[in-house]
């Protein structure tokens, strides 16, 4: 299928042009979303989509093991999403965490979000580990290249 | 000056790089059985991984994107899964025969049992990974690896009926007493350890980890037209030396002693030293390599952040995939499995999995929606799609080969 990038007017202004036309398999589905600061921040695991007159259009990114679930489909992936929902987020809405399709800021081999990737908490998993595991070991904070 | 030092560097480690635990001992086995009639096999395998290398470099270059984040974006995320999981197991069960290696080789240093090593060799794995620089990981290992060359000063030495091999390689011919199915069992063991997928994984992934743009594309593709014909030459020389010294006395290469004793016979003490010295280092080097590699794939699936080129704590379930997979595959070397065993059996899956692996990059390298005019040239696209033919043929046979000839018996 295809869907128009926002309706016209509601774009990101002056980034795009407004209703550019994607194929949602193509170019958004399972595509590495990258922050600002050129760090890694998720795949696209599924999309939020709203109706108006000219058609479907995308509003959101949605993230992690709850968007990816249904796409895997079968006992696997319901399986993978109640897990995610028991372990990560108890008591939480079982909503996927989503990004905002206004944040985007180019569609190409990656899709840039104009918000650095510890503003969005979007990775329960990755601060859970960071917190527990890989936080207290020692030298975890050195410097990368 | 600066610049060619740096082609020169490239070159030398990945002459160095590319020899590992399974090129060593299926090499060596081979020599041993086969003499040189199936170093065809070698040979066809490396021109593949030189082909699918150079195009995974390119892909990585141009789109900044590793090999797993563009598997699941061509196949989707339930094909992409069955993908990640077969190769994970594959570049996983390398990682323990690497292991497995090293610690072998430090018992023919030391004579201290494999087994005492085991650990300890996890443990130095895991402080490389954890403190140590990408960039010097990447070339530390790969010199030392060089001390590999003492295989071809050795079959040097041992003053061989040059005509004769060379006639063995250019008309291969079945020893009288092998089966065919075991021959071509063998076949794509050696084609296995040539183009073991974890290489690919490595390469496009350590391109993104040094920031590779699109001019930096020559330079690797000299690393890998140069590098990786040459550290198949030193493949050749281990089955050379086996097959001069092994194969008229009927031994079997069951340890990874046996793969240096033609260099002990030619070459003596200093380079029986320097073989062990680069059997450490191409080990310990392709340790580092595949468990890197585990974890590149289980984060490219998912889009975590990854690499060495940030810090640990902002790469987090990176780092925990890497330390699971360490302990796993330390568990199952303490297993008391054989690791020479273990190498047969992770280069044969090597081949079957192949086609995972290389299928994807072939369809994104000819991407121009990815590639722009990077994409693939008519010749390339040629030679490529006769490759693919062969590494589903090899691994469509590998299984059925392996039942019917109980592992190459």
């Amino acid at each position: 299928m295809s869907a128009r990038r926002g309706p016209a007017g509601r774009g990101p202004a002056g980034r795009e042009p407004a209703g550019r036309e994607l194929f949602v398999h193509l170019h958004l589905l399972d595509r590495q979303v990258v922050d600002v600061d050129g760090r890694l921040v998720c795949k696209v695991d599924d999309l939020e989509l709203a109706m108006d007159e000219r058609g479907p259009y995308v509003t959101a990114i949605l993230v992690g093991p709850r968007a990816l679930g249904p796409r895997l489909g079968g006992r696997l992936g319901r399986w993978w999403a109640a897990i995610a929902t028991r372990l990560l987020d108890p008591g939480r809405d079982p909503a996927p965490r989503r990004i905002d399709f206004a944040q985007v800021t180019d569609i190409g081999s990656a899709i840039k979000i104009a918000r650095r990737t510890d503003e969005l908490d979007i990775a329960p998993l990755e601060a859970w580990v960071d917190r527990h595991v890989i936080g207290r070991i020692p030298g975890s904070t050195h410097e990368g290249e | 000056m600066k610049r060619l030092l740096a082609v020169a560097l490239g070159i030398l480690t990945a002459i160095g790089g590319f020899v590992d635990i399974g090129d060593l001992v299926t090499n060596a086995l081979v020599g041993a059985r086969f003499g040189l009639s199936l170093a065809w096999a070698t040979l066809v395998g490396v021109v593949g991984i030189c082909l699918y290398a150079e195009m995974s470099g390119r892909v990585a270059a141009v789109t900044g994107r590793g090999t797993f984040d563009l598997v699941r974006e061509r196949l989707g995320p339930r094909a992409g899964l069955a993908n990640l999981v077969a190769s994970f197991l594959v570049t996983a069960l390398t990682f323990g025969a690497e292991i497995g290696g090293v610690a072998l080789a430090l018992q023919l240093a030391s004579d201290v049992n494999y087994l005492l090593w085991v650990p300890m060799v996890g443990l130095a794995l895991w402080l490389v990974l954890w403190r140590v620089k990408f960039s010097v990981l990447e070339n530390v290992f790969g010199l030392l690896g060089l001390a590999l060359v003492v295989f071809g000063v050795a079959v040097w030495m041992l003053h061989p009926p040059w005509g004769d091999l060379a006639h063995q390689v250019v008309a291969p011919h079945k020893p009288a007493g092998e089966g065919l199915p075991t021959y071509f069992y063998y076949a794509i063991a050696l084609f296995g350890a040539a183009m073991t997928p974890y290489e690919v994984f490595f390469f496009s992934s350590g391109a993104v980890e040094e920031h590779w743009s699109a001019k930096d594309i020559p330079i690797a593709r000299v690393n890998v037209l140069l590098g990786f014909p040459l550290g198949g030459l030193l493949s050749l020389s281990i089955a050379a030396s086996a097959a001069l010294v092994l194969l008229p006395a009927n031994v079997t290469v069951d340890s990874l002693g046996q793969v240096g004793l033609p260099v002990a016979i030619a070459a003596g003490k200093l380079a029986l030293a320097a073989t062990i010295l680069g059997f450490v280092a191409a080990t310990f080097g392709a340790a580092l390599e595949t468990g890197l590699s585990a974890g590149y794939t289980v984060a490219q699936y998912f889009g975590w952040q990854w690499g060495k080129y940030v810090r640990p704590r902002q790469a987090a379930r990176f780092h925990l995939v890497l330390l699971l997979t360490l302990i796993a595959a330390v568990a199952v070397v303490l297993t008391t499995i054989n690791p020479v065993t273990l190498t047969e059996y992770s280069v044969v899956f090597s081949a079957i999995a192949l086609p995972l692996t290389y299928l994807p990059i072939l369809v994104v390298a000819n991407d121009p929606d990815y590639m722009g005019d990077r994409v693939n040239s008519r010749w390339v696209n040629a030679l490529a799609s006769v490759f693919l033919v062969v590494i589903v043929v090899a691994s469509v046979a590998a299984i059925p080969l392996m039942i019917a000839t109980k592992a190459g018996q």
